[in-house]
């Protein structure tokens, strides 16, 4: 977690919080510690607001029987999009606050592809794309299933930006790892976003557009530990479909 | 398993009007045709007086009332879910497992918004699932049958459901731990921790070795569990426990306010905080804990007239003035009818008038309190009972002091700490032999009791050596020799004499009650087995 200390230290320094306006903390010691606080809490309050903002959309949509105009697809996406990544904020800033560990039950690894299916369900529904969820029905995995189904849920969202008209989703054991994969049929990763082990899987999490969702994914893949070793991810280019390749690897 | 909605009976409650709007048409899209809605919690609740629910979707923020957890914890406490119901809390929280939830009352499943209708039926056959497959063990625990509900789940883990094993375990071994049976929950954690470092199997072994008096290894063990999951909030309710055992207040204090910090709306564990600060005569903690636990408690099955006693002896003590008498009648305010909040009252009122000097009033509230003592005394708390009896000391009415303190004694005959407790309060007023001749006395009847009843059993006299301490357990609750030997001499009858159903429930009854009362396993187990056994082979 060493990459968000250095956040921390880097918020105080930004020209709106140095201005005299924000009068009831006058110490940049101050500064730093209620900073993160109020950063969580506005984003906890931006996800009740999106929560709404959804139901709203769901609501109007209902009014259209049949044909419904395309821009729902579009706003169902966005606001997909936009409540995983305030999600993922909030997870990371509760793992650097000490406020946060997995909960690591034994789960059917059928049941976490159905959630994240599910999760994406009313997204596909609007469009041309075609998710297929692999995985045998004894296939289990201890790890904390919530977090890891919307971890990959985030990923596969990604990926139906990227992808041509396919998506696959599957899961096997792989020695003392379950890998969760997810394939598409697009253009692939680009150069800066293939890393082949945990070691040198470094993201610009400034520049890179997706940078969170796999961010989030390597830091919850890296807190599930089995005796010596963690979960990791990989990203490639060896889809079965022709386009970009992601692994979750969880001991 | 396909789930049918179109029968299930549901109840969603919501504040948001456009929520409960989605929600509702997600549930309808599913082929569901019985919705109640309600927009608050008060209404919940009272929608599930008039209706039974299959399934209860309750968002946890319901505005300025009871929130969802509370409105859960109150439903249970009513009786008013059936076992079967599935209660599904629905919350923006991401990990609302670990930050909402109450120990002993957690709902079936988190759902956390945004949901979408594939997602919500995902959750809904889950949770049928799971609820069926543990109906067997949840029938006999909601009967008290604990060895029943061991016995059903050892042979659902024969069953070797891959999807369940982990939660029967679980199960298993918390079951192990209600009868004392301490030997089987440790195997399970150690073999459970030898495939996954799961925190609920360290917490099991931190809580066998605090039940075991080794204090040290479980405050090392519970440290390291907080360390490596600072969510696992039950954790600090251990640790707290284990220094107030080992005489650390103050480290438990710190412990309880750390899990505070994590998960602010518990008020039993602001209730715990109020009762060790005062012990440690901290009155400032003591004080902000019981104000906490009286403002949480608003809206709580768990909230107590002692929040109030407490909060008002302190400031009395302190600074005695009118104001106080306001507490008091917030006191009856929010505990209409309520023969223990109506005791606190009077007790406080005579001591605050007492103070304030105002004599006639004092002496009014003060018979006040003796007359509800002579209704209601018995069933009020051992700490208020003990306090009646001090007052009635001052005012010279030794007769209810002995009265309340006889009482006390024979209802808690096994509690030694207990006991001290008395006799400190005795020795202080009376001096120092009187609780001690008291103690003597009915631990003298209670000898003389059970071995009259011994004697006559082994007479051959059955049923008079089981009228003897029958009518003993009457007089003497909570006794563990007494129902002990109840219960041995009704297994004999059953071997000798032939079993009925009635004997069988009756001697049930009782090893339930020895459980109850913390009679270890090693003493009980085999009692149990003997049961079941004449159970099987001779009613037919």
């Amino acid at each position: 977690m060493t990459k968000l200390v250095a956040y921390k230290r880097n918020w105080p320094a930004s020209p709106a919080l140095n201005s005299n306006k924000i009068d009831f903390m006058t110490d940049s010691q101050a500064l730093t510690v209620h900073f993160p606080a109020i950063l969580a809490s506005s984003v906890h309050d931006m996800k009740n607001s999106l929560s709404n903002l959804r139901a709203l959309i769901s609501q109007l949509e209902s009014q259209y029987p049949e044909a419904k105009p395309p821009e729902f697809k579009q706003l169902e996406f966005e606001s997909n999009r936009l409540n995983n990544s305030l999600m993922q904020l909030l997870t990371l800033y509760k793992i650097d606050a000490s406020q946060f560990n997995l909960n690591v039950d034994e789960s059917s690894v059928r049941d976490i592809l159905n959630e994240i299916v599910a999760q994406q369900s009313s997204l596909l529904a609007l469009s041309e794309i075609e998710l297929i969820a692999e995985c045998d029905d004894d296939l289990f995995c201890f790890c904390d299933s919530t977090l890891v189904s919307n971890a990959i849920s985030t990923l596969v969202n990604n990926a139906q930006r990227y992808c041509h008209s396919k998506i696959l989703l599957s899961a096997r054991q792989e020695d003392e790892y379950v890998v969760f994969y997810i394939e598409d049929d697009g253009a692939g990763y680009p150069e800066n976003f293939l890393a082949d082990s945990q070691k040198s899987f470094g993201i610009d999490v400034v520049t890179g557009n997706t940078g969170l969702g796999l961010f989030f994914v390597a830091t919850i893949a890296k807190m599930h530990r089995q005796g010596s070793s963690h979960g990791y991810i990989k990203t490639d280019n060896a889809s079965s479909l022709g386009g970009a390749r992601f692994s979750l690897y969880l001991p | 398993m396909k789930l049918n909605l179109n029968s299930q009976h549901i109840l969603v409650a919501e504040d948001q009007a456009v929520m409960r709007e989605t929600l509702k048409h997600i549930l309808y899209d599913m082929n569901a045709q019985r919705i109640v809605e309600a927009e608050s919690g008060v209404n919940a609740i009272a929608a599930m007086r008039k209706n039974s629910f299959d399934i209860v979707l309750c968002d946890y923020n319901l505005g300025t009332g009871k929130n969802g957890q509370q409105v859960l914890e109150e439903a249970k406490h009513l009786k008013l879910l059936p076992f079967n119901a599935i209660f599904i809390l629905v919350t923006s929280e991401q990990n609302p497992g670990m930050v909402l939830s109450a120990v002993d009352n957690k709902p079936d499943d988190y759902l956390i918004k945004p949901f979408n209708g594939q997602q919500l039926l995902n959750r809904l056959e889950r949770c049928f699932m799971r609820k069926q497959a543990l109906a067997d063990i949840e029938i006999e625990l909601d009967q008290g049958n604990l060895y029943q509900a061991i016995g059903n789940c050892e042979k659902l883990l024969a069953q070797n459901d891959k999807k369940m094993r982990m939660q029967l375990l679980k199960i298993r071994a918390e079951l192990a731990l209600k009868i004392s049976d301490l030997k089987t929950a440790k195997a399970i954690y150690l073999d459970v921790l030898l495939e996954r470092d799961l925190p609920w199997a360290r917490l099991g072994l931190a809580i066998i070795a605090f039940m075991q008096a080794d204090y040290e290894q479980a405050i090392d063990g519970l440290q390291d569990i907080i360390l490596q999951f600072p969510m696992q909030l039950e954790a600090y309710d251990w640790l707290a426990k284990a220094h107030e055992a080992t005489g650390n207040i103050q480290a438990a204090l710190t412990a309880l306010n750390q899990a505070i910090e994590l998960s602010p709306q518990t008020i039993l564990r602001q209730q715990q905080i109020a009762l060790l600060a005062d012990k440690a005569e901290q009155v400032d903690i003591a004080n902000k804990a019981y104000r906490a636990a009286i403002k949480l408690g608003k809206h709580s099955v768990h909230k107590s007239s002692r929040d109030f006693s407490g909060l008002a002896k302190n400031l009395l003590k302190n600074n005695p003035n009118s104001n106080l008498l306001n507490l008091v009648s917030d006191l009856l305010e929010q505990f209409p009818n309520d023969p223990e909040a109506r005791l606190r009252a009077a007790t406080l009122e005579s001591e605050i008038y007492g103070a304030l000097g105002k004599n006639v009033l004092a002496q009014e509230s003060y018979e006040k309190t003796v007359k509800l003592n002579e209704q209601f005394g018995q069933e009020a708390p051992r700490e208020l009972r003990l306090e009646i009896a001090q007052a009635c000391f001052k005012k010279g009415d030794t007769e209810v002091f002995d009265h309340i303190m006889q009482d006390l004694i024979k209802t808690n005959i096994d509690d030694k700490k207990f006991l001290e407790t008395i006799t400190q309060v005795c020795t202080t007023v009376m001096g120092e032999n009187y609780a001690e001749s008291l103690i003597h006395r009915v631990k003298q009847e209670l000898v003389d009791i059970n071995n009259n009843g011994v004697s006559l059993f082994k007479e051959g006299k059955i049923k008079e050596a089981l009228g003897i301490l029958e009518q003993a357990v009457g007089n003497l609750p909570n006794n563990q020799t007494i129902v002990l030997n109840i219960t041995k001499i009704m297994l004999h009858d059953l071997k000798t004499s032939g079993s009925t159903m009635a004997k069988v429930q009756k001697a049930q009854a009782y090893i339930n009650k020895a459980v109850q009362l913390g009679i270890t396993h090693d003493k009980i187990g085999g009692l149990q087995t003997e049961l079941a056994r004449l159970a099987s082979t001779k009613l037919k």
